[in-house]
């Protein structure tokens, strides 16, 4: 269908909108009920702007992971297709995802290896400069077919228009044999639409190589967007160990005798690079090669443009430096107790014993990336670890506010054998998402649960134009929340520390899980705050006996820490959904699961959520981190930590309800929820009714039957047509409704405006009144002055 | 005996610091005593020292038991160097190659010390560093001509700028303890508001237990009605006491850091010496013209008001120009024109700047206040 917004045409690939499809974008933050067509109404409205106006500004969609990558991919190749249908031509348009090397790699031998960054670093030694200019010397050296191909085609056209999904790229890659890889990359900047994911843009390790050449007028889309603060610490914070320090430490020596090699062999190389540090020149094309081994972990604006310093201007006094550098580190690690300091004290502390100054300290990475570089290094991933010593040692010496350096000796208190680990971790989310809000006009921030949108202005230090939060329009009550305070014996039910494993609470936890285990059609998921409490309750569960009694009704599967098992476990838990036996799940609120898996339709019809899934507040990372949010942004500790905790819920309660056909059970139970209440994004507590926050198990279940026997009615198509899902006319309908409110409302301006114009006109005619005053020709002046003259 | 000390040194820093390459098993030099062959199993406190003659590693009972009578060789064979009791301390690194590159580096940056600030350009800075470099590293792994060589310049350097030397030491220190001073005032702030937020919130959380149980109390009395309206507002009106606090607290720590910011010295290049600029003529006035921007006087001005003063005897005295007071009637009547009150009244252009960037600290502070609220 084709309709305007605000004069701009857009076509929407689907015969049917939902109603909250209809806003128009700034630097804003959107809540959206998961299901409603958050991706597809932003893709229609941006691409639709992007086409419809000449400047072609670019999108750059960025989401959170490769399944929602492809996903969005997905839905951009459908709605370019019905554009063409429509439109009666295809429009130049060309839409990429980009991910890691490991997913695009097309090389025989390389695409087999398991890590990611083995991939990266055997790739980059089969794609450096130098190898190719080896090769073209004639030196027997391994390159890969697939990037050479890519020299040979035009550099502005290496894929023909469209929208290629990474499948698709991987096909295409195949048969003309060129590396998907590479492709996306250089043709990001010819590119209408680009699809990546998060870390491409808010990493500054690898943001700096890769969005480096992004014009100013991009729109940028953060989709899946509450967790984003958490993304923008992570990629400014580093771990060390006393395992990577030994590593960076042979790193280190490897480096003095590939030094000691090249003065032998090829004296002139590190003559030239000396040179051009002395110049203070930076290579024009440094940051931007593809290959580079590694870029400044800085942002931008916080680099510095100057010389290297000269006292690590040579090769083998940088690694000296590096050496020093890493000893100190190991004997700081050698103190048995929990230190916490600021990076000016460990600066000071720094100098004091080893006569390390801020500066060099500062151009740590960006001088270890030219040795590299000099010495053309090809087995890169041993000098992985040196290379997190360096961007540590770049990153202390450059941000003094916003980080903390914290050094842990033991991994937990009870711990008797030391492994100390020294975290330096950025507690400011604002710092690494700046250069974006900087470099881009409108940034797009959205999310299913963004709840209190306000918070994340705070959280990130931006202003918005649009800050929104979309109900959901229902034709009947698809989903049914409820809040479970007391068991069936009115004992009140919380996850609190001081209760959390009284037998009276694990047993009607139990109690009620058995209940909606015996009511739930097909599958049913239940999270918990952590992995410690799952387990223990689990235990108990099964000492009373509540397991076999879920056991007769439904599969039980558990979430662990590992990847593959719980891969197994989703697996078997679909079948199970889908034959109709039916099957629980049990897993954590904050675990994979929880995030970016969906439960649509069989497979989850009730999510019950047992307890707040607050963090583990005892973490000193945690603690530093809310320290500084009160001190800064005046967030209280309280307020951050069940607002973390409330994301989290509702995270979790957004798995079972993808659109809106589906229907489900919303359970929280928690004495705690009932004041948390307004935490809840709006969709959500809308459908909360006031009577079924405060129930006790028997109600909920007899409430939750009642539910269940309404949405087992039959439920045609045609039902929500008009309320939750609007034809043309539907539409149009509201357009004008809006259209005339608009005028109103413009009228209602206008009338404000003329009295204002005529108030301002007043005070205008007022003061040229006045200034008139100030004009006087000669004549009035010379009569003045002979009335100042005494006759 | 000084030539072979270079060499002891180099395979006692190599032993340290790479164990594997001597071929035999090495209890690792944390565990053993290499003197006494003590090991860590047997005393649990062992305790290693070295001596910055030679930094061979030994125990504190070694030490005791050799040089505790006066000054005696060092045990490790072939290292002829006589080693005082009072030398020996515990190392810092545990690479001890680092160890004495550390020790040597204190030297030099003892004698070269100074900072950017006493260059001109960025370049003869890093050319400075550069050469301090070179010379360190002489000193610590060149070979025994290098060395001597490196010994000399330092010792000439030394001698020859003494003063320098001092004066930039003296500077360092102060510039330290500055650093050091400020760290441990923001230290002390931080913990001041941490203390400052738990009372708050305790006392917030006594405010609400009180006047809960003073509603409780009004209820049970019986008053109907009037008890549900009082504690609120008082609620309501100490909230308001807490957040004009807050307001004077935030002004406070604005003020603090404007005056923090004048007192911060930055650091940089130091200004280059440039010729005393070429001086003009001498101005009494400093540069200021009298020339009245708004009329100009004629010469000889024509009225026939003041014509017939002109020839007038009695108001031509010796030494007075009748153009003078036609200046000056002018300069009176157009004095005080173009200035106005009420406007300057409203910018507040009496104020001075220091004032009016604390009003708007404070407005800017109620504004986050009010926000949070």
């Amino acid at each position: 269908m084709e309709f305007n917004i605000d004069d701009l045409p857009v076509l929407f690939p689907y015969p049917r909108i939902y109603p909250e499809t209809l806003d128009a974008g700034g630097n804003c933050v959107l809540e959206m009920p998961s299901g409603t067509g958050k991706t597809v109404t932003l893709l229609s409205l941006i691409v639709a702007y992007q086409q419809f106006y000449p400047s072609h500004r670019k999108l750059i969609y960025c989401s959170r992971t490769m399944s929602e990558i492809e996903k969005a991919l997905v839905e951009l190749h459908a709605l370019m297709k019905f554009r063409t249908e429509r439109l009666g031509y295809e429009e130049e348009f060309r839409g990429l995802g980009l991910t890691s090397r490991k997913n695009l790699c097309l090389h025989p031998s390389v695409k087999r290896e398991k890590s990611g960054n083995v991939v990266d670093a055997r790739c980059r030694s089969l794609t450096a400069g130098f190898v190719k200019e080896k090769k073209e010397r004639g030196e027997d050296v391994e390159v890969c077919v697939y990037h050479d191909n890519l020299d040979l085609l035009e550099p502005h056209n290496l894929i023909p228009n469209g929208i290629w999904t990474l499948d698709g790229l991987l096909r295409h890659g195949e048969q003309h044999k060129q590396c998907p890889y590479f492709t996306a990359r250089r043709m990001m900047q010819y590119c209408n639409v680009i699809i990546y994911s998060y870390h491409y843009l808010l990493d500054p390790k690898i943001a700096d190589r890769v969005s480096k050449e992004l014009s100013k007028d991009c729109i940028v889309v953060f989709d899946e967007a509450h967790n984003i603060d958490n993304v923008c610490i992570e990629s400014l914070s580093t771990d060390i160990t006393e395992d990577s320090l030994r590593r960076a430490t042979r790193g280190a020596q490897n480096l003095e005798n590939k030094i000691n090699e090249m003065r032998d062999s090829d004296q002139q190389k590190l003559q030239d690079e000396y040179e051009k540090l002395v110049e203070g020149l930076r290579g024009a094309d440094d940051g931007r090669q593809e290959d580079s081994f590694m870029a400044n972990p800085t942002l931008p604006d916080d680099l510095i443009k100057e010389a290297v310093p000269g006292n690590i201007r040579k090769a083998e006094h940088f690694v000296a430096f590096l050496r020093r550098f890493i000893e100190y580190l190991k004997t700081r690690m050698k103190v048995r107790q929990v230190i916490s300091e600021t990076p000016p004290s460990f600066l000071a502390h720094l100098k004091e014993y080893t006569f390390i100054e801020k500066k060099p300290l500062g151009f740590c990475s960006e001088r270890l990336t030219s040795l590299v570089r000099a010495l053309e290094l090809t087995n890169i991933e041993d000098y992985q670890p040196l290379q997190e010593v360096a961007t540590f040692a770049t990153l202390v010496a450059t941000y003094e506010k916003g980080f903390l350096l914290i050094l842990e000796p033991y991994e937990s208190d009870t711990a008797e054998v030391p492994n100390p680990v020294l975290h330096f971790t950025c507690l400011d989310a604002a710092i690494a998402i700046k250069p974006v809000f900087d470099r881009f006009s409108s940034v797009v921030i959205t999310s299913g649960t963004m709840s209190p949108l306000e918070m994340y202005p705070k959280m990130l230090n931006f202003p918005t134009v649009v800050q929104e939060s979309y109900s959901m329009t229902l034709a009947r009550r698809s989903f049914l929340p409820m809040i479970v305070t007391r068991g069936s014996d009115q004992a009140s039910i919380s996850t609190s520390f001081q209760v959390r494993n009284e037998p009276s609470v694990v047993r009607n936890y139990g109690s009620l899980l058995t209940e909606f285990a015996k009511i739930t059609p097909d599958g049913m998921v239940v999270f918990f705050p952590s992995y410690l409490y799952m387990e223990s309750i689990i235990s108990m569960w099964q000492g009373m006996g509540i397991l076999d009694e879920v056991w007769k009704y439904k599969l039980i599967l558990v979430e662990t820490p590992d990847a593959q098992e719980t891969s197994l476990a989703l697996e078997t838990y679909r079948t199970a959904c889908c034959n109709g036996r039916g099957a629980v799940l049990l897993c954590v609120a904050r675990g994979k699961v929880s995030e970016g898996i969906d439960f649509d339709h069989q497979y989850g019809r009730t999510v019950l959520c047992i307890g707040v899934p607050f963090q583990y507040t005892e973490s000193r990372i945690l603690k530093a981190r809310l320290e500084f949010l009160r001190e800064t942004y005046r967030i209280r500790e309280n307020d951050f930590l069940s607002f973390d905790a409330m994301r989290h819920a509702a995270q979790c309660l957004g798995r079972v309800l993808r659109g809106k056909d589906d229907y489900g059970l919303m359970v929280l139970a928690d004495r705690r929820f009932a004041r948390k209440r307004a935490q809840l994004p709006k969709w959500i507590n809308q459908a909360l009714l006031d009577a079924d926050t405060n129930l006790s198990t028997d109600m909920a279940v007899s409430s939750a039957r009642r539910f269940l026997r309404t949405m087992a009615q039959p439920f045609r198509a045609k039902d929500q047509e008009g309320i939750s899902t609007w034809s043309m006319t539907d539409l149009r309908r509201h357009q004008e409704k809006m259209g005339e409110e608009r005028i109103r409302e413009l009228q209602a301006e206008r009338d404000l405006e003329r009295e204002h114009e005529a108030a301002a006109m007043a005070a205008q005619a007022a003061a040229d009144g006045r200034e008139s005053d100030y004009e006087m020709d000669e004549e009035d002046e010379a009569q003045l002055m002979a009335l100042d003259i005494p006759s | 005996m000084s030539r072979k000390a270079p060499n002891g040194l180099r395979t006692a820093g190599t032993g340290a610091g790479n164990p594997s390459s001597s071929g035999l098993p090495i209890i690792s030099s944390d565990d053993m005593c290499p003197v006494c062959k003590t090991i860590r199993y047997l005393n649990k406190d062992m305790e290693f020292l070295i001596n910055p003659e030679c930094y061979h590693t030994m125990c504190v009972n070694c030490v005791n038991r050799l040089f505790n009578d006066g000054p005696n060789q060092c045990p490790y064979a072939g290292c002829h160097r006589t080693l005082r009791r009072k030398g020996f301390r515990s190392a810092f690194f545990g690479d001890l190659s680092v160890e004495r590159e550390v020790d040597i580096r204190r030297r030099v940056a003892a004698v070269f010390n100074q900072v950017e600030d006493d260059f001109e350009t960025l370049r003869d800075y890093n050319n400075h560093l550069q050469t301090v470099e070179d010379l360190t590293f002489d000193l610590v792994s060149g070979a025994e001509p290098r060395r001597a060589a490196a010994e000399a310049t330092l010792q000439r350097w030394e001698a020859e700028h003494k003063a320098e030397i001092e004066r930039n030491r003296r500077a360092g220190r102060e510039a330290d303890e500055q650093s050091r001073r400020r760290l441990a005032a923001e230290r002390d702030a931080a913990r001041h508001r941490r203390a400052e937020a738990v009372r708050e919130a305790e006392e917030e959380k006594m405010e609400r237990e009180r006047t809960r149980e003073a509603e409780l109390d009004s209820l049970a009395q019986g008053a109907e009605g009037g008890g549900v309206g009082g504690p609120q507002r008082v609620q309501l009106k100490r909230r308001g006491q807490a957040a004009s606090r807050a307001v004077e607290a935030a002004v406070g720590a604005a003020v603090t850091t404007a005056a923090d910011v004048g007192r911060l010295s930055i650091r940089g290049l130091k200004e280059k010496k440039r010729g005393p600029a070429a001086e003009g003529p001498y101005d009494p006035f400093g540069g200021m013209d009298f020339v009245p921007s708004r009329y100009q006087v004629r010469p000889g001005l024509a009225h026939p008001g003041i014509d017939k003063y002109r020839l007038d005897p009695g108001h031509v005295t010796g030494g007075y120009s009748f153009d003078e007071h036609t200046a000056r009637a002018m300069f009176e009547a157009f004095a005080g024109l173009g200035v106005f009150i009420e406007d300057e009244k409203e910018v507040g252009i009496g104020l001075d700047a220091g004032e009016v960037a604390t009003i708007s600290a404070g407005i800017s502070a109620v504004g986050d206040r009010m926000e949070l609220d």
